[in-house]
This record gives C-alpha cells, structure tokens and sequence, in this order.
C-alpha cells in the first residue's frame, strides 16, 4: 500500500438505476462469445450475492470488532445493489425473449439447497456459517480481480461497445475493489487458519469456473439471435478475445487461482482503491445515484 | 418457505433467511441437465453427495472464538481556537500520548460527546502528524445540541472517547482537481489541497461562504496559495460581496476531466450535482451521508411471528432498530429503503410502504428501515 491510497474507507451501497431498452443483443464488440461470457456475471450474481447476503447476515451477530462490522453491514448493502442491477438485466432478456431461467433455477438450488443453512444447530450452524464465509472470500479473491480487470481494460472502449452496461460492469468492479478485503478479514476475525481458507478456494474455484463455463453454453445455445456455428463456446475464442484485451486470459485465472495460496497473501495487495474511488465519482450511475 | 423455488426469476419474493432450511429431499434430487434433458445434472448429482462429507468434517473442526477487537480512542483536548465567527477548532492528542492511528485526507473522527451524543467531524489538519487531530466545529444555534455541546463545554484537558478515523470522501490523487467548499465544508478539502499542492498537482480551490468573518483557515488557506506555483489557484467568494453562487459559477474552473471535490451544504450539494453533466469534468467527489433520523413518525406495534412477543415503535425511531435490539442477527445495510437487506415478510397490518418497490420486491414484504404502519398505534405482525 502507497502512502497515497486511502484506506479505512466507510462502504456504502449506492442507489444505481438502469434501463436497458434499446440494449443489442451482442453489446461488446458485437460478439456473442465476449457478451455472454460477461452476460454469465448478469445471471450468477444475482442468486450468488443473494446467497453471500444470507451467510454474512447470519454472521454479523459473531462479531466482536465494530469497525468490522459496519463493513460486513455496507458490504451486505452493496452486494444487495449488485444483485438487484444484474436481476435488471435477466428482465430485460426475458421481456426480449431470452429466458435465462433454467439456469438460474439450477443455481438457486445450488445455493439455497446445497450451500443453504441446512438444519444445523448452536456449535454445528456457526461452523458452517464460518466455512461459507470462507468459500464467499475465496470468490471475493475472484471478484475483486474482475473488477480491477475490468476498469483497466481500455480496449473495452475502444470497440464497439453499449456504454451504460460497461457502466454496471465498472461500478459493480470498482465496488468490488472497494471491499475487497471485507470477506477475507471476516474470514480473519472469525478462523483465520490458513488451511481453512486454501481448503475453500482450492474448491470453489473451479466450481465457480463449472458453473461459469455452463453459464456460457447455456447463453450461448439459449441466445435469440445466435449465429449458426458460433453458438458454442471455444477455447479459440477465448484467446483471441484475450488477445485483443477485451476478456481476462486465461493464464491471468491461473496465476490468480495460485496467488491466493500464499500465505501472506492479503486483498489489499491486489487492486486500487484510489482507481475504483476514481470510477465511482466518475461512473453515470454512481454519480446520479441520490442515496 | 417454498417461494424461493416455486418462482420465476422475475417475481422473487420470501424472505432470505430461510431459504433453504430443512430440505433434506431436494438435496438428492439435482435440477436437471438442460431444458431438454431431464436427467438429474451428473456434477451436481456428485457435489450433492460430497456436501455431507463437507458439512461432517466442518462439524469437527477446530474453531476458536474471535478475539474482540476494541479500536475505540480515548483522546484528550489540547487546544480550543477561534477560527472564526462561530467557529472553533480543537486539537486532540492520545490520552496516554501514543501515536493516533494514521488517516487520509477526507477521513473523520467519530466523537463520543460527554452527554452520550455520538457525532462526526472530518479532520482538517496535517496527516504527517502522528501525535495530533484537529477538527473544526461551527456552532449551529437551532442544531440538534452538539454543536453547541463542543463550543460550550469542552475545554483542554477534557478526555473523550473517539472511533475511526473512518474515510467516507477519499480523495483519489492524480490528473486537475478543482476542489470546492462551502463554508464550514473546508475541514475535509482543507487536507486535500495540502495533499494536491504538495504533489505539485493541478488544482483549484473555490471556497465560498457568507462573509470572509465567517470563513476559517483563510490565512492556511493563504499559505499555501503562496507556495510556489500556486498563484491564482485560490478563489475566495463572498455572499457579502459576490451574491450568492449558482453551482455553474462554482463549477465553472472544471475542465474536460476534471476531478471535482466538493463539501459544502446539502442544497449546494443537490444543485452541484444536477448541474454537473453540462461541465465535462471528469468525475464529483462529494461525501455521502449516513441515513436521516425519523421525522414526523408515528408509534406503532410490531409483533414477531403471529404469536410473538410485541414491541412498541416510538415516533422517533424505526422498525428495523426496535427489532435489531430484539434480534441482533436481523439484517439491514443502506437504511433508506433502497438495498432491501432489511425486507421481511408481513403476516398481517397495514404497512404505509416507503422506498423502494423494486427492493421490498412484493408488497406483502415491507422493508422495516423505512415502512411504518399506516395508522398510528397500528400493528404489524412480521413473518420472523
């Protein structure tokens, strides 16, 4: 950390609204593999951050740090505007014919069945409380570097591109960068063992990436306006969207599923806070947002 | 609750905190492959079948209990000066003369006041200075006490308790700045332009208030106009003398991308805001505030559950802190009606619905930070 970067800052969630008419279907560089690899964070977060939201309310009552816990209050917040302003998205897709929902039914019995509260009880409730919080932070590790990858990707702007969803993209990623360290410093306050925390990301990361890939098909195949031949997903197009700097690469996800098993390994190393503070002042939606 | 699973993506209703409590059979039973293959999905089928192992060996770990952290200050007055017309500062150093925890410009100090008032002022000296805070305090006749509490009763010598420093105006560094205060609203600009003109960055500063009287710091404010290279960059603006300013005056230094900061009062704020798309600049730095306290309340009753206990909500205080007292784990974020952290299901009452209808989601939820009932002395019972 730079003797410039504020830290300590007060988390917030910031009353954004969005209206989608008039949004084309492919709306980064007029690509349908690029739009639905982004389109996977419009119908995984909302019922992720729903779930994160659930687990970390559970986990307010267990801590004993007051500046923590108005964190994990403005974190919840803030994953609450996430996931209403990715649900906006779902229901412009369904009022234009694009029905997302037999994924988003898989996921929500993903995360409300499987990873849900189950019948647990005193010692055994708070211990998996304690391990979701773990995997939330493990995802958070994924997050946080979405979205300082996505306020740096210049080459974004200069495709052809609709401005007011890169806008939810980079809000979403600057506030994301913004309360980056919350989950893992719940983690911290509430285990803080480093085998706990590499148990969880050594296996919510490639479920994440599971149900990212599967996320991906599904648009891909589902897409109203899908394109003969070019309604799978491949490895080629990865790479060549990657080259062209408008998606993360792949070997960047390597790198980053590494970097979370060292042990000194804390948020704050990765990202800024003074780039997402930056965005935020300068973010449309942000800015018009009154609350 | 079966609402989660029943509905579609559009029209999600429930409450969060019981989705997915006791459903054993669902467990075995995976959403199928695709829409035309009904087959149980073969990954989730697996994960299904790991998760008891999963929950079985987080059952036997090791757990410890969390250490409680208490970063709370005791902070004792070292200096009390008029700066100008009802205007003090004060100076705090560590009770025991430890080094204070370090800050960035735009952060403030909560404060607790002898009378139990807790209240928040940015800090408006120099960051390098471990060993001192300075705020600065205008007394405001028809506030709500505290001001008057700071001007009337502390002195050197008393002891304090303070929380923070907390950052709720970070001030990002880097390409022109134009900074602009309002009055008392220089305490958290004041460190930023410091910051700015020590990096020898691109700034302005507009600082504009009734009359020069009125206005501190102006002789800090003049020093650093001074420095090197910082002619002209300083435009004091007097009410007295210049009539009131229209925000495009304000904003009228802001060039293509530049970054404005701004602290003044709400209405300048809101009028700040409307008017600056037309400017170009870059991006608007303003602090955002914490939710306003109840206003034109009415009491009422809250009871949990259909056979629950009832609580009595006074005018003055919402349902969602007469609940939290209750029920620590009840959640909540924003409190102005728009995160929909706090909604909960409504058994029965009529709820005067406020905020947002996109986040309380269905009206048979209320979002309890906000909503109250619709007749006073009415009773809501909640689905908790």
């Amino acid at each position: 950390m730079t003797a410039t970067e504020p830290d300590n800052l007060v988390l917030t969630p910031r009353d954004v609204q969005w209206d989608w008419t008039g949004l084309p279907m492919h709306y980064i560089d007029g690509d349908p593999f690029t739009t639905h690899f982004a389109n996977v964070l419009n119908i995984l977060l909302p019922e992720g951050e729903d779930w994160f939201i659930t687990v970390f309310q559970q986990a307010v009552p267990m801590i004993k740090d007051d500046r923590l816990r108005e964190d994990v209050i403005g974190f919840i917040g803030q994953e609450a505007t996430h996931s209403a302003s990715h649900q906006t998205v779902l229901t412009h897709f369904r009022k234009v014919g694009f029905d997302t929902s037999p994924y988003t039914d898989q996921l929500r019995w993903f995360f409300s069945k499987m990873l849900g509260d189950r019948e647990l009880t005193g010692k055994k409730a708070q211990g998996w409380i304690i391990d979701r919080i773990a995997i939330i932070a493990a995802i958070e590790h994924v997050t946080a570097y979405l979205g300082d990858w996505i306020l740096n990707a210049e080459a974004i702007d200069r495709t052809d591109h609709n401005p007011e969803i890169l806008d939810l993209y980079r809000w979403h990623g600057a506030e994301e960068v913004e309360h980056r360290a919350v989950a893992y410093d719940l983690f911290t306050h509430l285990d803080g063992r480093y085998r706990n925390r590499v148990r969880a990301h050594v296996v919510a990361f490639p479920v994440l990436v599971y149900w990212w890939v599967r996320g991906l098909r599904y648009l891909m195949a589902a897409d109203p306006e899908r394109i003969a031949g070019r309604d799978k997903p491949r490895f080629r197009d990865w790479f060549r969207a990657s080259r062209k700097g408008v998606l993360p690469s792949p070997k960047s996800l390597v790198r980053l599923y590494f970097g979370y098993l060292r042990p000194g390994y804390h948020p704050s190393q990765y990202g800024s806070t003074t780039q997402a503070v930056a965005y935020l002042a300068a973010s449309p939606a942000a800015r018009a947002a009154h609350r | 609750m079966s609402t989660e699973t029943e509905t579609g993506t559009e029209t999600r209703t429930g409450s969060r905190t019981r989705t997915g409590a006791g459903t054993g059979d669902d467990l075995r039973t995976p959403p199928p492959r695709s829409a035309t293959d009904p087959r149980p999905d073969p990954i989730l089928a697996l994960l299904a079948r790991v998760t008891p192992f999963l929950l079985w060996q987080s059952a036997r770990r090791k757990r410890r209990e969390p250490r409680p952290v208490d970063r709370s200050l005791r902070l004792v007055v070292t200096e009390v000066r008029q700066e100008a017309e009802d205007v003090v500062s004060l100076r705090f150093t560590a009770a025991d003369g430890s080094p204070l925890p370090g800050w960035h410009p735009g952060s403030h100090l909560d404060l607790d006041l002898p009378s139990g008032r807790r209240r928040q002022y940015s800090l408006c000296g120099d960051p390098a200075d471990r060993t001192t805070y300075r705020i600065a305090v205008r007394r405001l006749a028809h506030g709500d006490g505290g001001s008057r509490e700071i001007h009337e009763t502390l002195t050197p010598g008393t002891e304090l308790r303070a929380h923070g420093p907390r950052n709720a105006f970070a001030y990002a560094p880097g390409g022109a700045c134009l900074f602009i205060a309002g009055g008392i609203g220089i305490t958290p600009i004041l460190p930023m332009v410091r910051a700015a003109a020590a990096a020898g960055a691109d700034w302005r500063l507009v600082y504009t208030g009734r009359s020069r009287a009125t206005l501190p710091f102006l002789d800090e404010i003049d020093a650093i106009g001074a420095m090197a290279g910082a002619s002209g960059r300083v435009t004091v603006r007097t009410d007295d003398t210049d009539g009131i300013p229209t925000p495009e005056q304000l904003l009228s230094g802001a060039g293509r991308g530049t970054s404005v900061y701004f602290c003044g009062p709400p209405p300048l704020i809101t009028a700040v805001r409307d008017a600056f798309p037309t400017t170009g600049a870059g991006g608007l730095h303003f602090e955002r505030f914490a939710a306003a306290p109840v206003v034109d309340g009415t009491p009422f009753e809250l009871q949990l559950g259909p056979d629950g206990p009832v609580l009595p909500v006074p005018a003055d205080r919402s349902a969602l802190s007469v609940l939290a007292e209750q029920r620590p784990e009840t959640g909540y974020s924003c409190r102005q009606g728009f995160c929909g952290t706090c909604r909960l299901p409504v058994l029965a009452g009529e709820v005067a619905h406020a905020g947002s209808p996109t986040a309380r989601r269905t009206d048979t939820n209320m979002l309890i930070c906000v909503s109250r009932a619709a007749s006073e002395g009415g009773r809501i019972t909640l689905d908790v």
